[in-house]
């Protein structure tokens, strides 16, 4: 625990004495600056024209813009990145879902959009729950039509206003959703073979062997340059004197 | 002539075509409070662009000037605007943010 704890500061020291050699190396990307201060200063236009929505924008080390917004807004938002003169992304990637189930609103909804004028991209980020329907994208960008009906059947989340919500993906009687964190890797019902009933019947898994689950997690702290900030301690109000008569 | 661009026909009077369409974002854009931002960056644009066609009045020296592609995607891209600028006067995305979200929803890693 010792030496951990004297190797870390002698480490920092190496990495900022080291920083100019840090840049040189051709295993590591070098940072673009002037690509990232770009995107700042979009981002924050953005967020200047649309403070309904936009709660937080952030820009990846990679430098990848992100934009994360409150579920009423997806459609302002994304009409206004395809319309706006000074952000025509008129090119949907991606639309997909990340399940956090810790969180109170556990699926984060994600549009990729690419801008062929600036060749430029840029990632929109909702959240909702499993009950709460979200607005659909299809009246902005046709090609949101089959990614979210890829979403719905693999997470479970209802687009609103969707012309043709159905499963595209999974079997045509299967239940439950498979991307959820919670749903197993092999499945429920999976085991399907040919009976003498002389067609495929579903039942349920049987394993040739118990499902192993290993504990990747090490004992050491991974990222000990990216602790979270302490809480700042609070004083709390003690008991009033009462007044020496 | 031909744009090169499929389902683009090249637009006769393309400067009349402009001058109306800003003139329409404009007219729109006075629906909006004085100090939204939207309303301020975007008829900055549109002034800029507009003093641009009224001056010149070659439409290949213009599309230089504009450097934004073909007078035909000048003229999408101004009739983008205006219907944004009418949908925006509904959303009213000026107001201040609708719901702030739960403390860890956006905390990565979680």
């Amino acid at each position: 625990f010792l030496s951990t704890a004297g190797a870390a500061p002698a480490a920092a020291r190496a990495r900022l004495a080291g920083s100019s050699a840090a840049d040189t190396r051709p295993t590591v990307r070098p940072k673009n600056e002037v690509e990232q201060k770009q995107l700042c200063a979009f981002g924050e236009y953005v967020a200047e024209i649309l403070p309904k929505y936009i709660q937080q924008v952030q820009v990846t080390c990679f430098n990848e813009l992100e934009l994360l917004i409150h579920p009423d807004g997806i459609i302002p938002v994304l009409t206004f990145l395809r319309d706006h003169t000074n952000a025509q992304f008129k090119s949907l990637a991606d639309l997909t879902a990340v399940d956090v189930p810790s969180r109170q609103y556990r699926f984060e909804i994600v549009y990729n959009l690419l801008s062929l004028r600036f060749n430029s991209r840029i990632r929109v980020k909702t959240y909702t729950d499993e009950l709460t329907p979200v607005d659909s994208a299809v009246p902005v960008h046709k090609a949101a039509n089959w990614y979210e009906r890829e979403v719905w059947d693999m997470y479970g989340v209802f687009f609103a206003n969707h012309p043709d919500l159905r499963r595209i993906l999974t079997d045509y009687g299967f239940e439950g959703h498979p991307f959820r964190k919670d749903f197993p890797l092999s499945g429920y019902v999976e085991v399907r073979y040919d009976d003498e009933v002389k067609r495929v019947v579903a039942e349920p898994v049987e394993l040739a062997q118990e499902f192993r689950k290993f504990d990747l997690n090490s004992p050491w702290e991974t990222f000990p340059a990216y602790r979270p900030a302490p809480e700042p301690l609070k004083i709390e109000a003690g008991a009033k004197k009462e007044d020496a008569k | 002539q031909t744009t090169g661009l499929v389902g683009l026909a090249v637009a006769e009077n393309p400067h009349e075509r402009l001058r109306i369409l800003y003139t329409k974002i404009l007219g729109v854009l006075q629906n909006i409070p004085k100090d939204a931002a939207y309303r301020k960056y975007t008829e900055q644009i549109v002034n800029e662009r507009f003093d641009l066609v009224k001056k010149e009045t070659d439409v290949q020296k213009l599309q230089d000037k504009l450097n934004c592609g073909q007078i035909e995607e000048v003229i999408v891209q101004a009739e983008n605007e205006l219907s944004l600028a009418r949908k925006m006067v509904q959303w009213k995305p000026w107001e201040p943010l609708v719901e702030e979200p739960p403390s860890d929803q956006w905390r990565w890693p979680i």
